[in-house]
């Protein structure tokens, strides 16, 4: 079974110029071949862009070691850059070059046959949506028609990492979703491993599988969303008025875990495969009457927001029960 | 053209070699510069020249042909060294002209819009870049140096035999380099104002004034301080030397023809680190 991790990453560290932008970052994320996401999130000048360009060669690695697909950044530049399509976050366009002819001589200089990437600059052009504008000069393309384009590039050749830096920048409500269906489609039905960097937490939540989160140069939080989700969905929040005395053991012999907090309120942990069905019979059974109900959820906002420090701070000025503390302990 | 589909297949079919995409821009470069009228009525201009040389070469191995002219005209017609180092320095002009309207587009859009990011991004080194960038040009301006010189060369060693070759070889070696250098140099040269300057007219001014102002600077220095090293520092002075140790005539001044290499070798070098240091993916502002 292949494990190689999409991006591996030993102490890496860059620098540029004077400034150590990466300081130290050890992390293995995804696994290749299995069309997964890993969303890389960090505020403005976390290093995230300068991680993505340090995995296509572009800066040099001070210190550390850089993988993508089990092949290092530096010595095996090229053979990464053949398997990997990139879209980078700024305008990368021919201005007075038509969508196929620039598409086409992209797909040439990813190593496809002459007529193939002609063929696939068509196909790909109509599949992002610029099928009736791709004789159109880049330079007359509107800004959501160059994300496309520029996605369109970055697929052509049927890359087996997609590196996206920023996809959604300047697009519109519509074309936001229709670029996350693309980039969901790419991974799921195409079995492409993406790297999507994105300041949008939003975009990360719905797309990834795995999130790294970056803060001044540090690796702050790593997380597997996935299992994040089926985490969460474990604890319950309850509200019930009436006697809730015999509740505890009622559902101890469920296997679930329940705390009381007074006043009808409870915190309740589900064992791994139970329902949320058996606490609707387990109340009604007891005659109790459900104020409120809640998953506890650990929203991406919250994790980011933790691991870049700011929820911390205001924790402390609003300190929080110590079970939910505990609810959160994973981060 | 087909319809096609409107459907995504991800390509895992075979990959072309490297040499293969190394090409890619020279091709596509050639024929964007091949479809521009001016570049091709200047091609045409720049080959008046070596037609001539084809009759002058037909000619002086007929000379009875002209015997009308008297007995001097033998010595007239002669194929020697600087006979090829005329042709030289002819079709140096034009090569030079020829750039100079030809090359705008191979870097200045790459540069314009981020392009360089996607080339890079792609199994494409940066040296692998400015040698596809330097094939166009040299891949043109050879239709009008030291091709024609070979086929001019070629047809003399024809008509007058295997003996003429072994005293000349160094004639049609002599214009295979030296062309290729003159041709390499201002290529360079080229690829580095474009690098720099977008706009068109900006950067064939300053091709052109690169070799003027290097010319008279050079001059200036060597009058003022009673010098000849300041020479070193003209690209045209500096290979027309070597040609003419190529060609095996003698130089007029007393300057080494190694040192005029060394000089071309510097040059060359530093064109190349400025380009590499313009050519970059991303640019770092520390």
């Amino acid at each position: 079974m292949n494990t190689t991790p999409i991006i591996e990453l030993q102490d890496l560290r860059v620098r540029l110029g004077q400034q150590e932008i990466l300081q130290g970052i050890s992390c293995r994320l995804g696994v290749s071949g299995t069309g997964k996401a890993i969303g890389l999130l960090g505020p403005n000048g976390a290093g995230k862009s300068t991680l993505i360009l340090t995995l296509l060669g572009f800066h040099k690695i001070f210190d550390g070691n850089a993988r993508v697909l089990g092949l290092d950044c530096h010595s095996h530049s090229r053979d990464i850059k053949a398997r990997i399509g990139y879209m980078p976050e700024n305008e990368a366009f021919i201005a007075d070059m038509t969508a196929v002819h620039f598409l086409r001589i992209m797909g040439e200089l990813s190593g496809l046959p002459q007529r193939i990437a002609l063929e696939k600059a068509h196909e790909v052009l109509f599949h992002v949506g610029l099928g009736e504008a791709r004789y159109r000069t880049l330079g007359t393309y509107s800004l959501g028609m160059k994300q496309m384009a520029k996605l369109a590039q970055s697929i052509l050749h049927g890359p087996e990492v997609l590196i996206l830096d920023e996809p959604t920048n300047g697009l519109d409500p519509a074309a936001r979703l229709r670029m996350l269906k693309l980039i969901r489609e790419m991974k799921e039905e195409h079995n492409m491993n993406v790297v999507l960097c994105s300041h949008l937490l939003r975009d990360v939540e719905e797309v990834c599988d795995e999130v790294m989160i970056l803060n001044e140069g540090h690796l702050v939080h790593q997380a597997n969303l996935e299992e994040e989700r089926h985490t969460n969905r474990r604890f319950i929040e309850l509200e019930v008025t009436g006697d809730d005395g015999e509740l505890a053991e009622a559902l101890q012999k469920q296997g679930a875990e329940g705390v009381s907090e007074g006043n009808g309120r409870w915190r309740i942990v589900f064992p791994p495969g139970m329902e949320l069905d058996v606490l609707w019979r387990l109340v009604a059974r007891q005659n109790l009457a459900i104020h409120h109900l809640t998953h506890r959820r650990d929203s991406l906002e919250e994790i980011f927001l933790k691991a870049v420090g700011h929820l911390e701070r205001s924790e402390q000025s609003h300190p929080e029960p110590p079970e939910k503390e505990t609810a959160h302990g994973r981060l | 053209m087909a319809v096609y589909r409107r459907g995504y297949d991800r390509y895992q079919g075979p990959i072309t070699g490297r040499l293969s995409r190394l090409l890619v821009l020279p091709k596509y470069s050639w024929r964007h510069v091949l479809q521009q009228r001016f570049v091709v009525s200047l091609l045409v201009l720049a080959m008046f020249y070596p037609l001539g040389c084809i009759g002058f070469v037909y000619l002086s191995n007929h000379v009875e042909l002209l015997s009308d002219f008297g007995s001097g005209i033998e010595d007239f017609l002669q194929i020697d060294g600087n006979f090829f180092l005329i042709f030289m320095n002819v079709q140096g002009v034009c090569a030079l002209v020829l750039t100079v309207v030809s090359g705008q587009k191979l870097i200045a859009p790459d540069l314009s819009n981020g392009a360089l990011q996607l080339y890079f991004s792609r199994p494409l080194s940066r040296a692998e870049y400015v040698l596809s960038r330097l094939l166009v040009l040299l891949g043109l301006l050879s239709l009008i140096t030291w091709i024609p010189g070979l086929l001019i060369f070629s047809l003399q060693w024809g008509m007058a035999g295997w003996k003429w070759f072994a005293q000349n070889w160094n004639l049609g070696l002599g214009v295979f380099i030296g062309s290729l250098l003159w041709i390499l140099l201002i290529s360079l040269i080229a690829l580095t104002c474009w690098a720099y300057i977008r706009r068109k007219i900006m950067a064939e001014l300053a091709i052109l004034w690169t070799f003027f102002a290097l010319n008279a600077v050079s001059e200036i220095v060597n009058n003022v301080l009673d010098v000849t090293w300041a020479s070193f520092f003209n690209p045209r002075q500096v290979v027309d030397q070597i040609w003419n140790g190529l060609l095996g005539i003698t130089p007029e001044s007393g300057r080494a023809v190694l040192g005029c290499w060394l000089a071309v070798l510097v040059m060359t070098a530093v064109l190349l680190a400025v380009l590499r240091r313009k050519l970059r993916p991303v640019e770092v502002i520390s």
